[in-house]
């Protein structure tokens, strides 16, 4: 059987007294869109964090690509082929749009000429060709999350977390943002994503993981997971119907 | 040698009241404005040389013009509030850096105005308690308290029973409690963030420049004394940790107490450098100060 | 700054100004030459770490002192030449920027800005304690009036060190690099960077140029003391500077400079009987562009022509991209 891309193994971050994620442990196979669900304050974001390098787990260990990279600095993570995007998008807000990407594209290519070619490459992938000179505050939010994807790309991922790509865009935009995760899928790339819209992550998801206090409640198919009684508790006081495309 | 020890330990202890004052005013000043006011020094020194103008003036005891110091430059720093504000919430860039800025040239401007309006030289400050000190002589030790220096106390414990009792036991307290928490709820919750934030202001300029009295008056005063008593401000907000107001005493009396053991026991030009030194240090091992409560 | 090779236009300048000291040999005309070179050297390094990585370094003239006083010991006291005494000046003050940037770099801004300025006024203390720096009566220097030798020194120093610069900042990665962090430095760490070395590199990278200015500096003037070389008006002055004229660019400080020390030299000829006053314009002069004018005088002009520009370009080329 090949080797997980990724594997987290009982996994659990603490502050202080307060248990954020409390021993997850599941794995994302090659080419897979692995959808991260539960409730507010469930950990999902924290686990994005563990996994990207920005927090290290009190205990556990976390494998991408068949070697250990618990508690690994974010940019050696990246190094090694993890992107990631921020649930509160941070652009370089000073820099231009451009920049952002080039920025990004050092990692792999590290001359200028290289870098601001492939940039432009992402640029036009993710549609914001027509915006590059633009300073990255003057995007829109649907611009600033597509532009947080593109960083990711450039980093040429063989992992990308998505962390709530979708939220806070209106049904166009979602569906364009949809359209460019499935793009990113065909192109090769292992998808971890984070997403209150039910409709959206069902969907596309090749297999559902559900938080809830940190601990991992069910996981598996999407209309497995959305009969799951447990699941179904978790959200109660909020719409789980998997088909209704209600945001919490 | 030994016999002078308790003398060095007083002498810190009174000096960390003082330096106390200013600590506090400026920690609670960061803890909501989220500035550091690299003018600090400046505005103890333009209290110290107001004081000294008043005094010459209306031949006014400095010590009782420690109101008129306050409430003076309370309206000022009530004032100067939105405009440090202005700086902090730009749409621009990097606000926390251009707010560092701004104060850094404000405390330029201060110490060029004082030396123009007071020269180069070094003038102190009399009032009725600078002559006469406690005495005391036993078989191992003596002790010599100079009056005004114990006054410097009995300030500093009366600026930290009223800040007490203002954040703990009134509304107002509360609200500025809340606001260095965090503003955006306190803001909801229905907080004048302007009135409060100008008032916060207004009382660590006031507070620093009543200390400007007493350091005039126990030590000395001189239009370039700012940068020097900022760094002892830093010095016992970075150790206590920045926005933790109950380090601030430990690290207040430790300041006293190091400028007064180099005075008695060492070269006191040397001072400067052990500050310096321990400051590091600090920084280095804990940078959320000694009690790893800092910001 | 367009397209073709852009040394080559620096370059050419440098040489231009080059020419200055052949044409115009008035010893005072010549002493201003150089200083106002000196202080565009220390605006632009500044400005490295203020402007392009947001961290302000409120001690920098800590690095000039270094260097003058590096440069003077291995001159008097061991009889070292002028050249490599200067260039044992500028290691010394990578060797300060290496040593204290490791601790402070790692914390935020303000601290940062305050262990700068300590570190500024400790060394100050040290220099005026110490028996071999001569402390308060400072160092002499064996005398070397040539003033267009020095004007020449200097233009050298900081020609090279603003050429070098460009090259790292405006079109190496490195400068972009830089600026992520300064925009956003957690964020930066997901994309690759590490903070850490970046800020490092740039600490030394802003310390070296300022201290070799620095040993300039004390065999030009021949004479150095605590307070002109370790005191506070050194990174006043370059601080204004680079505010006034922009941070984050490389012209912005050369502009700032320019001006201030043209402001400066006037106002000490007409206005000498008030020279405290100096000062106080010096902090007005920070505060005022940080409230009206936050992207500096040559900040606030390219502004404007960037935003323009972008616009145009964005709306060319919409019509043939889809979105």
């Amino acid at each position: 059987m090949p080797e997980p891309v990724l594997k987290v193994e009982g996994v659990t971050v603490t502050f202080g007294g307060l248990v954020a994620v409390d021993s997850v442990s599941f794995q994302v196979a090659a080419g897979e869109i692995v959808g991260l669900i539960g409730p507010n304050g469930a950990g999902k974001t924290t686990l994005f964090n563990a996994v990207s390098g920005y927090y290290k787990p009190t205990r556990g260990r976390i494998s991408f690509l068949g070697r250990d990279v618990t508690g690994r600095q974010p940019y050696a993570l990246a190094a090694g082929g993890i992107g990631r995007t921020f649930q509160i998008v941070k652009p370089f807000a000073g820099l231009s749009v451009l920049e952002n990407i080039v920025v990004a594209s050092y990692l792999r290519h590290p001359r200028q000429a290289a870098a601001r070619r492939k940039a432009w490459e992402v640029l036009k992938f993710i549609g914001l060709g027509d915006r590059a000179d633009l300073p990255a505050a003057g995007l829109t939010l649907a611009g600033r999350k597509r532009l947080e994807i593109g960083k990711a790309l450039a980093l040429e991922p063989k992992l990308i977390l998505l962390d709530e790509v979708v939220a806070g865009l209106n049904p166009t935009e979602a569906d364009q943002t949809v359209r460019l995760i499935l793009k990113i899928r065909d192109a090769g790339m292992t998808i971890l994503i984070v997403e209150h819209i039910m409709r959206v992550i069902m969907k596309i998801s090749t297999r559902i993981i559900v938080l809830n206090y940190g601990r991992m409640i069910a996981q598996g198919k999407p209309d497995e997971v959305a009969r799951d009684r447990q699941v179904v508790e978790a959200y109660l006081g909020e719409s789980a119907d998997a088909t209704d495309g209600s945001t919490s | 040698m030994l016999a002078l020890l308790p003398q060095a330990i007083v002498d810190g202890v009174l000096l960390g009241g003082i330096y106390l004052t200013v600590a506090m005013g400026f920690s609670l000043a960061f803890g909501v404005l989220h500035v550091i006011d690299f003018a600090v020094g400046e505005w103890i020194m333009l209290g110290a040389f107001v004081a000294l103008t008043l005094t010459n003036w209306l031949h006014l005891d400095p010590l009782l013009s420690l109101p008129v110091i306050f409430l003076l430059f309370a309206a000022i720093g009530w004032v100067l509030q939105p405009l440090l504000q202005r700086v902090l919430s730009g749409s621009r860039g990097r606000p926390a850096l251009m707010g560092l800025v701004f104060t850094f040239g404000l405390g330029l401007a201060f110490r060029g105005s004082a030396l123009t309006v007071f020269g180069i030289f070094t003038h102190s400050l009399e009032t009725v308690l600078s002559q006469g000190s406690l005495h005391f002589s036993r078989v191992a030790f003596f002790l010599t308290i100079p009056f005004i220096r114990l006054a410097g106390l009995v300030y500093a414990l009366a600026v930290i029973a009223a800040l007490n009792y203002l954040l703990k036991k009134t509304d107002f307290g509360l609200a500025i409690r809340a606001v260095a928490q965090n503003k955006e709820a306190a803001g909801l919750m229905g907080v004048d963030i302007k009135r409060t934030s100008g008032a916060v202001y207004g009382i660590y300029v006031g507070i620093s420049a009543m200390t400007g009295v007493f350091i005039g008056a126990i030590v000395s005063l001189n239009a370039s004394m700012g940068p020097d008593l900022a760094l002892y401000a830093f010095f016992v907000v970075v150790l206590a940790g920045m926005g933790y107001l109950s380090g601030v005493p430990w690290a207040a009396f430790l300041l006293g107490l190091i400028q007064s053991f180099f005075l008695i026991y060492f070269n006191p030009s040397y001072v400067l450098l052990a500050l310096f030194t321990i400051l590091y240090t600090v920084l280095l091992i804990s940078p959320t100060g000694m009690f790893r409560k800092g910001v | 700054m367009r397209g073709r090779p852009a040394w080559l236009w620096i370059l050419l300048v440098i040489a231009g100004v080059g020419l200055v000291p052949v044409v115009m040999t008035d010893a005072f005309f010549l002493r201003l030459f150089t200083e106002a070179l000196m202080w565009i050297g220390l605006a632009i390094t500044w400005d490295i770490m203020a402007g392009y990585i947001g961290y302000l370094n409120f001690g920098h003239g800590v690095f000039f002192g270094v260097g003058a006083y590096t440069t003077a010991l291995f001159i008097v006291k061991a009889g070292v030449p002028f050249g490599p005494a200067v260039a044992l000046g500028g290691v010394a003050a990578g060797l300060t920027a290496l040593v204290i940037g490791w601790p402070t770099l790692r914390l935020r801004g303000a601290y940062f800005a305050i262990g700068t300025w300590a570190l500024n006024r400790a060394v100050g203390q040290l220099a005026l304690v110490l028996d071999i720096t001569g402390g308060a009566d400072g160092m002499r220097l064996p005398p070397f009036l040539r003033p267009q030798f020095f004007s020449w020194v200097m233009l050298g120093v900081v020609g090279a060190t603003f050429l070098v610069l460009w090259l790292l900042l405006e079109q190496a990665p490195f400068g972009l690099k830089l600026k992520a962090i300064r925009e956003d430095e957690s964020g930066s760490l997901a994309i690759g960077l590490n903070p850490a070395w970046l800020k490092l590199q740039a600490f030394v990278l802003s310390a070296v140029p300022a201290g070799i200015i620095g040993g300039v500096y004390a065999y030009w003037i021949t004479f150095i003391d605590p307070s002109s070389t370790l005191g506070d008006l050194i990174t006043d002055q370059a601080t204004v500077m680079a505010v006034f004229g922009g941070l984050g660019t490389l012209i912005g400080p050369v502009i700032g400079a320019i001006l201030f020390f043209a402001f400066k030299t006037y106002f000490w000829a007409y206005l000498s009987d008030y020279q405290v006053l100096y000062l106080i314009i010096l902090g007005l002069a920070i505060a005022a562009t940080v409230l009206f004018l936050p992207d500096g005088f040559w900040g606030t002009i390219t502004k404007r022509q960037e935003g323009r520009r972008a616009l145009h370009k964005g709306l060319a080329l919409k019509e043939t991209t889809e979105t």
